[in-house]
């Protein structure tokens, strides 16, 4: 039962997927919190997505499959999520020739969707309160990624590493 | 490291192999399993592998590229899903399917196995909470860098503004919104040109 529920929150995911992983993260996030897991629990489960290789949203969805059922859930959610994409592509692929799709607007019309979803992520992955530590965090990542070519990878596990030791000062 | 002198360096960066779905699965899981970071960084990587094995040209590449982009799902998906059945068929688009997801899998299994064992550490902990302290940051500079790379006009402002607007008020309905905004904002780019 778990599994189901699971392979349909993540097929639901596979069909909105566009315009890269950040967007999809805030859809992910809408599906199983707070049912499944707490917020703090989720932004961990996105860090570790992120600095494991491959795609975020496929990341993602094999940590959630494999913490509500172990690997037959991982299994499922990474097979759910990308079959909605991979029967989109075959089907185009077979019958192109009869899809009057205008591919420029088409790509206009996905780039506000997808802007709209990472505004979205942003805006419920926020600190929900006041206390300046993961502000500060989150500030600091934003310049670091953004104004400078740092890998964001190198920027999670630094902060990672850096909240570690703080947690050993006395 | 080796060096490759500049004298060969030539033939030797052009090294053709024949496409068969079994090179593909390979080089795309070689690829999934060493570079880190987002999809855009990881397709330049491929595209680069392919022409190197003189298996496509770079502008078909990156032709084949923006008409992944169109597809829901992880672009490095689409885009070797694409490109594989282009160079190789049916069986080279299953070999470029698995060689995309199995690498993570097999990684993630592992990290959550060892996740399992010290997840309950104070110091994992801690660690855990460190990193996942900067996702929203990482979402920002994400968002910054995809707004600045685009030509904004009124018609785009109002569309992203409005659907960000429903999106943030009715959160549950936020597939529906995204489908159905979609499609509205096509038709409505197909039927009102400004």
């Amino acid at each position: 039962m778990e599994i189901l529920k699971i392979s349909l929150a993540f097929f639901k995911i596979g069909i909105v997927a566009f315009g890269g992983g950040w967007s999809v993260v805030g859809l992910i996030k809408q599906e199983i919190v707070p049912s499944w897991m707490s917020v703090d629990a989720f932004s961990s489960l996105i860090a570790i997505a992120q600095s494991t290789p491959g795609p975020i949203a496929l990341n993602a969805a094999t940590l959630v499959g494999w913490q509500k059922a172990g690997f037959f859930g991982a299994l499922a959610a990474t097979f759910s999520v990308i079959a909605f994409p991979l029967l989109a592509m075959s089907l185009t692929l077979a019958f192109s020739r009869y899809i009057p799709i205008k591919k420029d607007l088409a790509d206009e019309s996905l780039r506000s969707g997808s802007m709209a979803m990472i505004i979205m992520t942003l805006w419920t992955l926020l600190p929900q309160n006041t206390i300046p530590m993961p502000w500060m965090f989150a500030l600091a990542s934003f310049c670091l990624t953004a104004f400078t070519q740092i890998n964001g990878v190198w920027v999670i596990l630094g902060s990672g590493a850096i909240n570690m030791l703080l947690g050993l000062l006395p | 490291m080796k060096i490759p002198s500049r004298k060969n360096g030539a033939k030797k960066t052009t090294k053709k192999t024949e496409p068969t779905p079994f090179r593909i699965f390979l080089t795309l899981a070689q690829i999934n399993t060493l570079t880190l970071g987002g999809g855009y960084v990881i397709v330049p990587v491929i595209g680069n592998s392919f022409k190197k094995q003189g298996w496509i040209d770079e502008e078909e590449f990156y032709r084949i590229f923006s008409r992944a982009q169109v597809f829901p799902g992880p672009i490095a998906l689409s885009t070797s899903f694409l490109c594989s059945y282009k160079i190789a068929g049916v069986k080279g688009a299953i070999a470029a399917v698995l060689g995309v997801v199995l690498p993570p899998f097999i990684a993630l299994i592992l990290v959550g196995g060892f996740i399992s064992l010290y997840g309950d550490t104070e110091l994992f902990k801690r660690f855990l909470k460190g990193a996942g302290a900067v996702v929203p940051g990482l979402v920002g500079s994400m968002l910054w860098k995809t707004a600045k790379n685009r030509k904004w006009t009124t018609r785009a402002l109002i569309e992203v503004g409005l659907l960000t607007i429903l999106l943030v008020l009715f959160p549950s309905a936020a597939f529906f919104i995204l489908i159905g905004g979609i499609v509205f904002i096509y038709l409505g780019r197909l039927i009102w040109k400004s």
